[in-house]
């Protein structure tokens, strides 16, 4: 169906500018959405490129490989901010900009000029981030301005981001079809709403330090050591626990698919409800660690430790209890579903999490069985080693990006009208779960065998140069472990951008009916894609599987 | 559509309370800024020692009276707001009007206290660790008080530009539920920076 033709036909509704100023001034979430899901996968393979050479650099316990003794920390810490504020909270936005308002019968977002509005503040604000680090104005910079700079975009990634993130939300609170409540929203919607809830009340903490990083820095640099006080008060919003907040949609996907390839509906939807809401919970707080305190990411008391192993232990219970559920919906279904990337993708990342929420677990309990037992004897606690690093690589390269492809892949069809290439997509599959394994364990495995330090936050060259801390020249091998997997997830997103490519771009995918998947949620119900613009007539819904209900009601009849 | 998927039945249509929902998230996101913000100080404030005896406020005095009529004043903006919701309400144009302007010349008077309070207390920015924490909390403060005049001022103009109705109402009393929650931003921020230091 052609979407200029559609829009022209539907009363009531502005019909979109097919232009470049079209895209400018969208008011269609399914525009907003894939311009999001797009930009941020791009913005991926920038982050993943830097991470590589980050890694490359600590191949060498001797001299800097890649970066250089300047550069090394900036590439650290562009390639956290990349990962997390320009590739994976943004890509699970626009997923939910496009898919929310299907899944609930909205003919659109709440604030639809607001999320136009987001995706572009999001992305000058990412020119201007990716330009203070080319200018030598990150963290640990030489160009004071740049240093400024580098805060104000970060200020503009964090208010764009609350934009959209409070535009879902508020989507998914108010414009529900009547009959549609709640504990009927299919799971993808129920989960972008705990996260983007969960963003609501955490990203915007860093706001509030930046004001303070940008007028201590900017004047006077009384207090925060200048552009070396900078990265240890913003890290937190790159590291676990808050990381579990930007994955938490990658639950919903993971059920929605897993759900609808099995033809089930979850055996307890509040049961279902409720783990990934905990997730989302138990991601909250991170900022209370050290972002406030400046004090490190080292567990200083036995108080904080019980937190920590609360929190991971919480995202733990969250994520075991949802994967359990789904899999009693498999069983139920007592046939193998047919199998598929989105599904492998699906199951894949789901188990991602919980091997992140895990990893959490056993480093925070190590080090506060530590404290407790006998105080810091001065050895680096697990948390400060690269078994943090690790962790990040399994929950954003891992859960993230598999979680990615499993979305794409399912809701490529009313995306883009097109069903990817399925041959490709395995591939794909195999590519970034290897990748994302490898990239977890080097790191893992040299944080726990050699306690090679994550990242020093006075001395950033001392992490590269880890000579001293280390025994025996190990961590090497685990660092081009790691570095090997970055180079196959690197693969594997440009195999997804072929895909898109060739599939999409080039329209050489299958044209895809309503409900290629046989699959059960509302917006399965509406052409692929649907059109743009949208009707003006808001679907009656009183459930979250119309489609399952339907076919369960002919069985009845026939 | 294929034939095999039901069709889509048009339901009723809904009343939404869209901003007001919003508003009640900008305020969860802005209370989390302020406590990051102020959490920043108060963590400051520790690491410098016991208190009182360190020269914290790098010797400084808080102009009390001057900070106290500010928040007096924005008290009464906050009556005024609801009184031009109430008479927004009951569509009273007149009322709406006076009541409206009031809280924004009541608003604009609160700003203006706060910089002379500065002014007079001698806060100088760059020039301490008191000085830039002070700046920046009651700067994001100020900040939020004039987001919400704005907001205020709009959906006020809004209001009284004819679509009172429902919706409009709502919308207006979005506005002075953000003004209710600017005072209460700014009464922790000037409680903490200002009375406890």
């Amino acid at each position: 169906m052609s979407e200029n033709t559609t829009a022209s036909t539907s009363p009531g509704v502005p019909v979109e500018d097919p232009t470049p100023f079209g895209w400018l001034t969208t008011a269609d979430h399914k525009r907003t959405g894939r311009l999001f899901i797009v930009c941020s996968l791009l913005f991926l393979v920038l982050g993943a490129v830097l991470d590589l050479l980050v890694r490359l650099d600590l191949t060498s316990a001797t001299e800097f490989v890649t970066l250089g003794s300047d550069s090394f920390a900036q590439g650290f810490a562009f390639s956290r901010e990349a990962l997390t504020l320009l590739f994976l909270i943004p890509a699970f936005l626009g997923i939910s900009m496009y898919m929310v308002p299907l899944q609930i019968g909205a003919s659109n977002l709440a604030f639809p000029r607001a999320a136009t509005a987001s995706f572009w503040t999001w992305k000058i604000s990412a020119v201007v981030l990716i330009g203070a680090y080319l200018g030598n104005g990150g963290p640990y910079g030489g160009w004071a301005n740049g240093v400024d700079l580098h805060l104000l975009a970060l200020s503009g990634l964090v208010v764009a981001l609350l934009m959209g993130a409070i535009s879902v939300a508020t989507t998914i609170m108010t414009m529900r079809s009547p009959g549609l409540y709640m504990d009927q929203t299919p799971p993808f919607t129920w989960s972008s709403l705990v996260s983007a809830s969960m963003l609501v009340v955490s990203l915007p903490v860093l706001l509030g330090q930046i004001a303070i990083l940008y007028v201590d820095h900017r004047y006077g640099r009384v207090f925060l050591l200048g552009n070396y006080g900078v990265w240890e008060r913003i890290d937190w919003i790159h590291r676990t626990p808050q990381l579990f907040i930007y994955v938490v949609p990658v639950l919903g996907v993971a059920a929605e698919i897993v759900l609808a390839t099995a033809r089930r509906r979850v055996f307890e939807p509040l049961a279902m409800y409720f783990t990934i809401g905990l997730v989302g919970l138990f991601g909250f707080g991170a900022w209370t660690n050290f972002g406030i305190t400046g004090e490190g990411a080292d567990i200083i008391d036995g108080f904080e430790g019980v937190v920590l192993v609360a929190l991971y232990g919480g995202a733990l219970l969250g994520t075991v209890g949802l994967l359990g559920l789904l899999g009693l919906a498999v069983i139920q279904n007592r046939k193998l579903p047919k199998i598929s990337t989105p599904l492998l993708a699906a199951f894949g990342a789901g188990k991602l999490v919980l091997v992140g929420a895990l990893v959490g677990l056993i480093g925070s309990a190590v080090d506060w069985l530590e404290i407790a037992g006998r105080g810091n004897d001065g050895n680096p606690q697990l948390r400060m080693t690269t078994w943090v690093t690790g962790q990040q690589s399994v929950l954003i390269y891992g859960a993230g990006l598999l979680g990615l492809l499993a979305a794409i892949h399912w809701w490529a069809p009313k995306i883009w009208g097109r069903q990817l290439n399925e041959l490709v997509g395995l591939l794909n599959f195999l590519a970034i779960a290897t990748g994302a394994l490898l990239a977890f364990a080097g790191p893992t495995l040299s944080g726990l065998f050699t306690e090679q330090p994550d990242f020093v936050y006075a001395d950033p060259a001392t992490t590269a140069l880890y000579a001293g801390w280390v025994d025996d020249s190990g961590a090497e091998g685990f660092s081009a472990l790691g570095a090997a997997g970055v180079v196959i997830l690197i693969t594997g997103a440009g195999l997804l951008l072929l895909n898109l490519f060739i599939s999409v771009g080039l329209k050489k995918g299958l044209q895809a009916d309503d409900d290629p998947w046989g699959a059960q949620s509302p917006e399965w119900m509406l052409p692929s894609p649907p059109p743009m613009g949208e009707t003006d007539e808001l679907p009656m819904l009183t459930s979250g599987t119309p489609l399952l209900d339907s076919t369960e009601s002919e069985e009845v009849t026939a | 559509m294929s034939d095999t998927t039901p069709t889509l039945v048009s339901g009723e249509p809904q009343r939404p309370r869209n901003q007001l929902v919003a508003t009640g998230f900008a305020c969860a996101a802005i209370a989390m800024m302020m406590a990051g913000a102020l959490g920043f100080y108060m963590a400051r404030r520790h690491a410098s020692g016991p208190h009182p005896g360190s020269d914290w406020l790098d010797g400084l005095a808080v102009p009390n009276p001057q900070f106290d009529y500010a928040l007096l004043t924005l008290a009464a903006s906050m009556v005024t707001a609801h009184w031009a919701l109430w008479a927004s309400r009951r569509r009273d144009t007149a009322h709406a009007w006076t009541a409206i302007a009031t809280t924004i010349l009541l608003g604009l008077g609160f700003i203006n206290m706060v910089m002379y309070s500065l002014n007079r207390m001698g806060v100088e920015i760059g020039a301490g660790e008191y000085q830039n924490l002070a700046f920046a909390t009651t700067g994001l403060a100020l900040a939020v008080v004039v987001v919400g005049l704005l907001y205020l001022g709009l959906m006020g103009l809004r209001s009284l530009g004819g679509s009172v109705g429902q919706q409009g109402s709502t919308a207006f009393g979005s506005a002075v539920f953000f003004w209710d929650f600017a005072a209460l931003v700014w009464t922790v921020t000037w409680y903490t920076v200002y009375v406890v230091k």
